[in-house]
């Protein structure tokens, strides 16, 4: 005997959702519900994580970064790459910003020392860079709430740490900073502009000086760097450019170490992994009550037709085929409901990503691992969010399906067909 | 077109290439139940709905079992169609023994061998008449063109015609009753057991009902199993059994052996 053609239970099952179309309306707006509300909620949590994750590397480290093999983690002012005699910087900057997905590449020189206006001192990183290239990389220029960057004999301060020293735009402050031969530098330097990163780390502790005036109060040749930062077109494409820009610059110097920024901030990629995985299990929470209402609806319905499914039975289908028909009935009713979702979500999305939420009056720019997300209620549009949540509604309308079919293959004909 | 309309007319869909005229006279028993118990556990005490049945059913016969309500009509027709178990005893359709039969191989037997009318149509509310009638064939993987030629062929026979992509609540009674009928008859059963049939019909639309079953019956060999309180299905039954408190009381035939 040859199987029944398996569309009649696909038909059953979707005719039997039209007998009762308020009940499948309602149902079935659980889940849309649900899925709207995961749909935002990863979204939520997506671009919270983005913002994390692109002002922890935007703003100062970029998303790659070369360093000599033994840089990290003393940072000693002597391992700068290419060892003491350096390298042809041109040359490395060049070679990584031929990689693909590579935005721009920018180098840097770092020492510790003291900024000091005479009656007021502060320690701080002084960091010497190419504003040129910096604008790419970093977000230190685009953070000037004063001023500009710094040209050579000049520097930049944080909005914290020129209110520590009491300097504005124009002041002349004094740089005392150990330098690789083993003397101290020391120079007047003209506060050139005042930056606000929104990181209380960079801006109490940071002083960008012009890379090659540093290098001169530090002693290093012109070829001594310490970090080249890279910016990647993708942030979340970080890693796969990392191993580009890797070959290249080893093409270039060897002993050099290129890490990606998951590498260099274990804490910051810490989160972003824990919150990615918690999408699924907001939207289990979520689809797990859903789940609850749908299942009871389905129950209902299933012994509303404990007759019919007892007539079916005695006309000879089997009990495979009786629950196919209520597994048939949920992912149908999942993806009724997925259509109705998306028609409400993919607007709702639009509509936030647009005109995001300011919740300034209820909470702080929140800071965590050198990274800072603002208090803005948005949604970043994402494959993920609705992926995930797909999958989840259209599970859940099976999990939902799968006790009332079992209970509908279990009525028994007899019984049913007498109303027993 | 009216209820009433082809009475009596012979529905060759059930049987292509043979001729109407060809009764067909099959051998052996088409049902057969030895110490047939059925007994509901129930407080205060415990229903013996069937008690110690023994009955025979040849193969072709017409055969309505009668009864007052409560008598085990329904009860014995439902351990005849495997729907439920015997709390003792054994029943075989056509040498078979089905009581210790799987559930899944009980639907298989009810699929392949019997057929059931029941006193409220029992039509599948979401599926049309068409596919109603199909629905066996359907289950047996019989081909759709098939089907639907087989469907229609029977449904002019029966009065039915036109009223294929109808879904059963904008039929009659009476036309749910024949399209019952024709889902009972299309798959070709050995057996069709149908519990007190005609009970919801008027009386011009159950005799010609019956008319279609008798044929069918006459032409084809099909072997019917009745439950009925109607004089009309008693009247053209080849054999009465009379069931009292779940026994069998008497049994007679027309000719009053």
């Amino acid at each position: 005997m040859r199987r029944a053609s398996g569309r009649i239970w696909w038909r059953i099952a979707w005719r039997n959702l039209g007998r009762n179309r308020r009940r499948t309306a309602l149902t079935a707006s659980a889940l849309s519900f649900g899925f709207v509300a995961s749909v935002l909620m990863i979204g939520y949590m997506h671009g919270m994580m983005e913002e994390l994750v692109s002002n922890g590397t935007r703003v100062a480290t970029g998303q790659v970064q070369i360093h000599a093999e033994e840089y990290e983690p003393e940072r000693s002012i002597h391992e700068t790459l290419g060892g003491r005699e350096g390298l042809d910087v041109g040359a490395l900057l060049d070679a990584v910003e031929a990689q693909d997905g590579v935005a721009g590449a920018a180098p840097r020189l770092y020492g510790g020392g003291l900024v000091s206006t005479g009656d007021e001192t502060v320690g701080g990183i002084l960091m010497g860079v190419d504003p040129v290239r910096e604008e790419v990389v970093s977000r230190f220029g685009s953070s000037l709430v004063a001023g500009r960057m710094p040209g050579p004999g000049e520097i930049a301060l944080g909005d914290e740490m020129a209110e520590s020293v009491a300097a504005g735009v124009g002041d002349e402050v004094v740089l005392v900073a150990p330098a690789a031969d083993g003397s101290t530098g020391n120079d007047l330097f003209t506060v050139s502009g005042i930056f606000s990163v929104g990181v209380g780390a960079f801006d109490d502790s940071y002083a960008l000086v012009e890379l090659g005036t540093l290098g001169e109060l530090m002693a290093m040749d012109p070829g001594r760097i310490h970090e080249v930062a890279v910016s990647v077109d993708r942030v979340r494409e970080a890693e796969p450019a990392a191993d580009l820009i890797r070959e290249a610059a080893a093409a270039v110097a060897p002993g050099l170490r290129t890490e990606p920024w998951s590498v260099l901030q274990p804490q910051l990629f810490f989160i972003v992994t824990y919150a990615n995985s918690m999408n699924w299990v907001v939207a289990a929470f979520i689809f797990g009550m859903a789940a609850f209402g749908v299942a009871n609806a389905m129950l209902l319905a299933t012994f509303e037709r404990r007759r019919e499914f007892g007539v079916a039975r005695a006309l000879g289908t089997s009990g495979l085929a009786i629950g196919r028909i209520v597994v048939y009935e949920g992912i149908l009713l999942g993806l009724l409901s997925l259509a109705a979702g998306l028609v409400l979500a993919v607007p709702l999305m639009v509509f936030i990503h647009e005109n995001p939420i300011d919740l300034s009056r209820f909470v702080d720019t929140w800071s965590f691992g050198g990274s800072a997300v603002r208090p803005l209620l948005t949604v970043e549009y994402s494959v993920v969010g609705p992926l995930v949540s797909a999958i989840a509604l259209v599970i859940t309308g099976i999990a939902a399906a799968l006790l009332p079919a079992w209970r509908a293959v279990r009525v028994p004909p007899a019984d049913s067909l007498a109303n027993r | 077109m009216g209820e009433n309309s082809n009475s009596g007319t012979v529905p060759d869909a059930v049987h292509a290439g043979r001729s109407t005229e060809d009764a067909v006279q099959p051998q052996g028993h088409a049902v057969r139940t030895a110490n047939l118990w059925k007994i509901y556990p129930q407080e205060p005490r415990p229903v013996e709905a069937v008690r110690g049945v023994d009955l025979v059913v040849e193969n072709g016969e017409f055969v309505a079992m009668a009864g007052p309500s409560g008598s085990g009509k329904t009860t014995v027709l439902n351990l005849l169609g495997g729907l439920t178990g015997p709390t003792e005893g054994t029943v075989r359709i056509g040498g078979q023994e089905i009581t210790a039969l799987s559930d899944r191989e009980l639907a298989r037997v009810r699929l392949k061998r019997i057929g059931f009318v029941f006193q409220s149509y029992n039509l599948l509310p979401m599926l049309t008449a068409q596919e109603n009638a199909e629905f066996t064939l359907l289950l047996r993987g019989v081909p759709a063109r098939e089907r639907r030629e087989r469907v229609r062929n029977l449904f002019d026979e029966i009065g039915l015609e036109g009223m294929e992509d109808r879904f059963p609540l904008k039929l009659s009674g009476g036309q749910q009753q024949r399209v019952a009928v024709a889902r009972a008859v299309l798959g070709e059963p050995d057996l069709v057991l149908a519990d007190e049939p005609t009970a919801n019909l008027d009386s011009a639309t159950a005799e010609a009902l019956l008319d279609v079953m008798e044929q069918l019956n006459r032409t084809r060999g099909t072997t019917f199993v009745f439950s009925t309180h109607d004089p009309r299905v008693m009247e053209r039954a080849g054999r009465l059994i009379r069931l009292v408190d779940g026994r069998i009381a008497d049994e007679s035939t027309p000719d009053g052996a």
